[in-house]
């Protein structure tokens, strides 16, 4: 037989819905939106019904179409009428309607025995009526439980306590609404309520009404011209004022709850319609000065129910709280002091009521048949035809979703998104329904379509509804070529770097922040060289086409550009292909913009020398390695192509100050062709090797990353996320990069193990005695660093080699050194 | 996290109101670094109210508001898994 385990706080402010699985307990949380519980609040407005959230905030200026509190009226005969349905509903109907909307919380799981728990005031009426509601919401089976006794319960399975003789507890519950205070007895078999108080007018949101009317008002009374400011923001006279208070009234939520951990706090009020402009600070004294009298007001209650039952404070062995309100440290401090009873301060008070329900339900056998019990999938009826359709693809901010259904279904639909941030609540359903939903930029938005009957059980859902902002689609071009900017990578070499890749829709535009890579000084003819070309990413530079090219001089700065400073580059394709550039250093506070027509090609004699030079450069490293390999006809191959590109070269400096003719653009031409020609020569060969570096990388990092550190841990994650993705990406650059990433991450890892010091001994041990200032220490240290060595004594070897290491009159360069050479182009 | 991105937020709001411009860019920096670590910051200042819009708490001023017209703290969404997840609704008001 299994267990309920199914727990509900169906509260008068808030409910909420958890679950006993394997000994623990999980909240489920709202997924429209991340919280753990719900406002009891339904709304009824122009065929839209909403629970929760959405419905209260439509509770100050459509009050009649919003319903809530009416836990209160459970039992009584009392009706309220929904003007948007021209029909009555019960309490007990709107009850069950919360009930529906938090058995939605555990998506795709059938609920079917719950147990819902209810105030200690409840008689058998409105106990019934819970259970009722219970029913209606579409639960075969409802356990009731006194909130008190969930409380103690969630408690004393939390903390593990045995308790072997009677005790008794005092439950004090100070909600957003209510107040309650309950005397339980326990023992080793049961919990039993004995005697119990409330005010049902008295709540957390009092509290923040007091803030406002009591410190902010007469603060901002003080600071400016207001007058009779409180009577202002309740009246319903100037909508101003309204607004006012609406913000003060969040402002001070948020002060109370960061006065419950620190001292003071302080508001900042901008308010342009009235002029106000001014910061409140507020310290907790003055906090629990006003909220005083509102703490007297449930101290009173809790002193008379100790009283009515001839006890005294000592017959108390604990105090349950329960409540968002006694998060208040005064409350918290008050009930201990004058109590001088233990205040249980463990668990969260806003949701111990459910955590109890559910332990209790983890506890209760089911009477249902084991077939017919929780946590089976949700049936649902597939019978139902249900056509949608929409545009997967979108550029717009929202799109439509039609919904065909065949015309027999009677019943309600909502349409969510994933990610919490839609919602259309339940709308009665139509032959045909069509729903502008909104999209999220950039992003494949999920939907998920829910059908209910009348009764609010969920019937059928889809969830496979994406519609993706931004990121492909056939109304837009995509660019044939990856575009990419052009940046050192060690002295002498430069590599690209993606902006735009191929195939992403025109238009695009992206900021991206570099560094400086070389001094260059005001006045002087140095160029910081920002190139942009089209091509294939992981071929050579010079073999694209460059798109974009601005060089900035030192002579047109006013300050010195130094290595390290930042440079912001904007860059723009519009549809039409224009290129726009924007170059701003902060540093100098210098602007420049430019903007590239694909007909208009600007080209640098100097940059289309230095870049066949580079090529040559390459070609003659690759010349001398393959001489030793006789493969005769590739070195054949590559002699073409340094032959090919020396004439380039020579023509490129005999032209150097030719700005007539279009020679510079045929030069350009022939350039792309033999480097390209050369790159798709060697490409392959290099991709490989630079595989075959990076897996030696990681397996040399395998053998360490134990004993790195969660971050550095964190960091390898991070790295190799998307391996399989770059290490295909036929990209030697981007390959050569994460092989640097892992290389730096071993180096910081093994630079923390004490063998790494065997190592940094042997570099001293060989380098030349006069490069440390004191020979005749040095020698010292050499020997008893061998001799450490001998002992395999590590702390002493450590300690020798931070000595070794200061007498150096130069210092080695750091491993992470490599990052300050100087670039070319002056960006990285 | 939050915390952080709000007063960024309150930064950006008071540059704006004051007619500030200095700190434009580096409050773009700051958003697009706060975007390549998976955040989307949305405010939805002085667009229609969605009633429909879960990632928005309204304060609405009368029953024939539409336009939100202050924005106490802005809509966050956090990429994780690969998916977005509002971890922080918007406070606004509606008039």
């Amino acid at each position: 037989m299994k267990n309920i385990n199914i727990g509900i706080d169906l509260g008068t402010t808030n409910s909420g819905i958890a679950k006993y699985e394997n000994g623990k307990i999980s909240i489920y949380k709202n997924p429209v939106g991340f919280k753990d519980t719900i406002p009891s609040v339904v709304s009824f407005r122009k065929g839209r019904i909403q629970i929760g959230e959405k419905a209260r905030e439509h509770s100050a200026t459509n009050a009649e179409n919003v319903f809530s509190s009416f836990k209160r009226k459970m039992g009584s005969d009392e009706m309220y009428f929904i003007k948007d349905l021209n029909e009555n509903r019960s309490p007990i109907d709107l009850s069950s309607m919360v009930l529906n909307e938090l058995i939605n919380f555990a998506q795709g799981e059938s609920l079917r025995s719950a147990v819902i728990t209810i105030p200690a005031s409840f008689d058998t009426i409105q106990s019934n009526a819970t259970k009722k509601a219970g029913y209606q919401a579409g639960f075969e089976e409802i356990v009731l439980l006194q909130e008190p006794i969930a409380a103690c319960l969630a408690y004393s399975n939390s903390l593990n306590l045995e308790v072997a003789s009677d005790k008794k507890w005092l439950v004090y519950d100070f909600g957003g609404g209510t107040f309650d205070i309950a005397l339980v007895n326990i023992n080793e078999r049961d919990l039993k309520v004995f005697d119990h108080k409330g005010n049902n007018f008295l709540g957390g949101v009092d509290l923040d009404t007091l803030f406002v009317e009591k410190i902010i008002c007469p603060k901002i009374e003080k600071q400016t011209q207001e007058n009779n400011l409180w009577s202002k923001l309740i009246s319903k006279e100037n909508p101003v004022y309204n607004k006012l208070f609406f913000e003060l009234l969040y402002k001070a939520e948020e002060a109370k709850k960061e006065l419950s951990i620190k001292e003071t706090s302080s508001i900042e009020i901008d308010f342009d319609e009235l002029e106000i402009s001014l910061d409140i600070d507020i310290s907790r004294k003055e906090f629990e000065f006003i909220i005083q009298p509102k703490f007297e007001e449930s101290f009173h209650l809790v002193e008379k129910l100790i009283k009515e039952n001839f006890l005294s404070f000592s017959d108390i062995e604990r105090i349950i709280l329960v409540g968002g309100t006694t998060y208040i440290p005064y409350i918290r401090q008050q009930l201990q002091e004058r109590t001088q009873i233990q205040v249980e301060t463990n668990l969260d008070p806003t949701t111990a009521v459910m955590i109890g329900a559910a332990y209790y339900a983890g506890s209760k056998p089911s009477e249902l048949s084991d077939e017919e019990i929780v946590n089976e999938p949700a049936a649902e009826d597939n019978s139902i035809q249900v056509e949608t359709i929409y545009e997967p693809h979108s550029k717009d901010s929202e799109e439509l979703i039609v919904i065909l259904l065949e015309e027999s279904f009677d019943g309600y639909y909502r349409i969510t998104r994933a990610d919490g941030g839609f919602d259309t609540g339940l709308l009665k359903a139509n032959k045909k329904i069509a729903e502008f939903v909104p999209l999220l930029e950039k992003t494949t938005n999920q939907f998920t379509l829910f059908l209910f009957n009348n009764q609010q059980k969920q019937v059928y859902s889809n969830s496979n509804i994406q519609i993706t902002n931004g990121l492909y689609s056939i109304l837009g071009q995509p660019i044939p070529n990856d575009i990419c900017l052009e940046l050192d990578e060690e002295t002498g070499k430069s590599h690209m770097e993606v902006i735009f890749k191929k195939n992403d829709i025109l238009p695009l535009k992206k900021t991206i922040y570099k560094t400086c890579s070389k001094n260059i000084l005001r006045n002087s003819d140095q160029k910081l060289i920002i190139n942009v070309v089209e091509g294939n990413a992981g071929s050579m530079v010079g073999s694209n086409l460059s798109i974009g090219y601005i060089e900035i001089s030192g002579s047109s700065f006013e300050q010195d550009l130094l290595k390290g400073m930042d440079i912001e580059l904007n860059f723009k394709v519009s549809e039409s292909r224009d290129l726009s550039i924007d170059v701003y250093i902060s540093a100098l506070d210098l602007e420049i913009s430019e903007v590239f027509n694909p007909h208009q090609r600007k080209i640098s004699i100097e940059k289309l020398a230095l870049e066949i030079k580079n090529a040559l450069d390459t070609i003659l490293e690759e010349i001398r390695t393959e001489e030793q390999s006789e493969n005769y006809e590739y070195l054949a191959k590559l002699k073409r192509s340094q032959e090919s590109l020396t004439v380039l070269y020579n023509e490129a400096l005999e032209n150097k100050n030719d700005a007539l003719t279009d020679k510079k653009y045929q030069i350009d031409e022939l350039k792309k062709i033999y480097i390209q020609e050369f790159d798709d020569l060697v490409r392959h060969k290099h991709i490989l090797f630079e595989l075959e570096e990076y897996n030696n990388m990681k397996d040399s990092l395998s053998f360490y990353l134990e004993k790195g550190s969660p971050r550095q841990k964190e960091e390898y994650e991070k790295i190799t996320k998307n391996e399989k993705e770059f290490l295909q990406s036929n990209n030697k650059y981007l390959i050569r990069k994460k092989k640097k990433e892992l290389e730096n991450l071993l180096d910081n890892i093994y630079a923390n193990q004490d063998e790494s010091y065997i190592e940094y001994f042997y570099y001293f041990r060989l380098e030349d005695p006069n490069a440390f200032k004191d020979k005749s220490k040095h020698s010292k240290l050499i020997q008893l660093g061998e001799r450490a060595i001998d002992n395999s004594n590590l702390m002493e070897l450590k300690t020798i080699c931070h000595q070794l290491y200061n007498l150096l009159i130069i210092k080695p360069k750091r491993k992470d050194d490599f990052n300050t050479f100087d670039g070319n182009l002056g960006i990285k | 996290m939050n915390t952080i991105i709000n007063q960024l937020f309150e930064i950006e709001k008071k540059a704006l109101e004051q007619n500030f411009t200095g700190l434009e860019r580096n409050l773009k920096r700051i958003y697009n670094e706060l975007e390549e670590k998976g955040y989307k910051i949305i405010n939805p200042l002085g667009t229609n109210y969605d009633e429909r819009d879960s990632s928005i708490d309204a304060n609405i001023l009368n029953s024939n508001s539409k336009k939100i017209t202050k924005v106490i703290r802005p809509t966050i969404y956090k990429t994780e898994n690969d998916t977005l997840q509002l971890v922080q609704k918007a406070v606004v008001i509606v008039e």
